[in-house]
């Protein structure tokens, strides 16, 4: 979605993203934080699992 | 009265000389600034290079790098020749008619990018035109991409001369064809179904990589590589680290690729006085790159980290996230950038082993790497980028990004990959001169087309020297 009421990047004179504007910028910055955590969770817990084979 | 006039005179003079100077700077900036992706971008190739070596067994290292390197080679002359003119001459399709933005066209390419005639005053030094070559070199080493990407995915079986025609088929044609019509403010595809493909992640990855599957198909796997049942067998790289380095390398020439897709202002042939803009016309900051490339890799990395776990596979989704988001790298919003590369990153080795199951030996992964995931990009803009003007001006004299048309865009990049990428290879391989013979493929490319060895002081004990 263009950020500016009129379609045209003549009018375009500061944030040019899609969605700027919105609560969508800061979704998707939650959602990238949410993921970095989850990962990290995941990757902690099977790497775990794998190191108790070698107990 | 007369003392005025004259403090007036010389204050005039006084700006129209800093006016001259600054004009000067401007266009030794713009020179300087394209000039400076051209080695930045020779690094791309410096880590394919190192990445296709890595990714050989001892037995064909040296012939792997004899490959790209001649790759390179071939591909500045021959994008000299006619690659340049094919870029200017068909943004509207063929035979070759003007478009509207009045830089396209046989007549114009004709009047431009010929190294003979009246023409060849742009092709050749010109102290009145500081532009010519540089976005030469740039386009040049665009091409050079283009081959080195097809060139990983057929080590160690594939003729030297073979691959150094297919290397000019995608390099200085295929790509350049795909560039013209989706990559320049006259191009048809831009024009009509407003395709946006700003990082050329359809025009160069995607082309590049489906002419690579074209050619895996008549070039068939490496020996060894697959049972009797079908399943595969995993043919190891000789130095994983080297590999993983090259990856890391391409990742840094990246900056200059991107660099050089950007129009720099101020000049005769800039789009805008005071602002910075990509190919189409539209707006763009070296800090939206800046934002965007570096969310892209870690998204890409992590991604592919969770699946594989698996030093290559992450790089290699590095470069996909890069590749997943570069249609839309001016306008993404960074996290967004993110999530989007970090998806690439999560299906890279599910499609990669899609591929695998159908008996499609790619070495490197470079047809899903590239092909696949430069596809999804193209589409991933139409699902976020919709409604944004696809060129300079407003929605309605512009076309806009859509879905519909990044979904034309990507049926087109495929086709202009994989159809001359399959017929130029059946050709080679009609003629015997695709794959080398069963006893070299077993020997070792090294021993049948290099004077020299990778590792001398391990000789012939080299492990794996002789499977």
């Amino acid at each position: 979605m263009f950020p500016y009421e009129q379609a045209s990047w003549d009018v375009v004179d500061g944030a040019m993203f899609q969605l700027w504007g919105t609560s969508m910028p800061g979704f998707f910055t939650f959602a990238a934080m949410v993921i970095c955590v989850l990962v990290l969770v995941v990757g902690q817990r099977s790497e775990t699992e794998k190191a108790k084979r070698f107990d | 009265m007369e003392e005025q006039l004259a403090e007036l005179a010389a204050k005039i003079a006084e700006l129209e000389a800093a006016a001259g100077g600054a004009a000067v700077t401007n266009t030794m900036f713009a020179e300087t600034f394209y000039y400076l992706t051209i080695p930045l971008m020779i690094i791309i190739h410096a880590g394919f290079l190192a990445y296709e070596m890595g990714a050989s067994r001892l037995k064909n290292v040296l012939s792997s790098g004899v490959k790209n390197i001649l790759a390179f080679a071939f591909m500045i002359p021959t994008f000299y020749f006619f690659g340049w003119w094919v870029y200017w001459g068909f943004p509207t399709g063929f035979p070759g008619d003007p478009g509207p933005a009045g830089i396209s066209g046989i007549e114009y390419a004709n009047a431009i990018a010929l190294g003979w005639g009246d023409s060849a005053q742009y092709m050749g030094p010109n102290i009145a035109d500081q532009a010519s070559g540089v976005f030469f070199g740039a386009f040049a080493l665009f091409a050079a991409t283009t081959a080195s990407i097809m060139s990983g995915a057929v080590i160690e079986r594939i003729q030297t001369v073979g691959f150094i025609i297919l290397a000019v088929v995608l390099g200085s044609f295929a790509w350049v064809v795909a560039a013209a019509w989706g990559w320049h403010a006259d191009g048809w595809m831009v024009t009509q179904w407003g395709v946006h493909d700003f990082g050329a992640a359809g025009l160069v990855h995607a082309v590049a990589g489906f002419f690579a599957l074209g050619v895996l198909i008549n070039l068939g796997p490496r020996i060894g590589k697959f049972n009797a049942d079908g399943t595969a067998n995993h043919i190891a790289g000789h130095n994983m680290p080297l590999t993983v380095t090259g990856l890391m390398l391409i990742i840094v020439g990246f900056f200059g690729f991107l660099m050089a897709c950007v129009i720099v202002p101020g000049e005769g042939w800039s789009w805008f006085a005071d602002k910075p803009s990509t190919i189409y016309g539209t707006p763009i900051t070296l800090s939206a790159l800046a934002f965007n490339i570096l969310m892209a890799v870690a998204g890409g990395i992590i991604g592919a980290w969770v699946i594989t776990r698996d030093p290559f596979w992450m790089m290699s989704g590095a470069l996909a996230g890069i590749i997943s988001t570069a249609s839309g790298l001016d306008i993404y919003f960074p996290a967004l950038t993110f999530i989007i590369a970090f998806s690439a990153g999560l299906i890279l080795k599910f499609c990669a082993d899609w591929l695998e199951k159908r008996g499609i030996d790619d070495a490197v992964g470079a047809v899903t790497v590239h092909g696949t995931i430069g596809l999804y990009g193209v589409i991933m803009l139409g699902v976020w980028g919709s409604g944004f003007p696809a060129l300079q001006g407003a929605a309605g004299d512009a076309p806009t990004i859509s879905l519909i048309g990044q979904i034309i865009g990507a049926v087109v990049f495929f086709l202009c990959g994989f159809v001359p990428g399959y017929v130029v290879s059946y050709i080679l391989k009609m003629f015997g001169m695709l794959r080398v013979r069963e006893g070299a493929e077993i020997a070792g490319m090294d021993a049948v087309k290099v004077p020299a060895e990778g590792y001398p002081e391990w000789g012939a004990n080299a492990p794996n020297a002789a499977e």
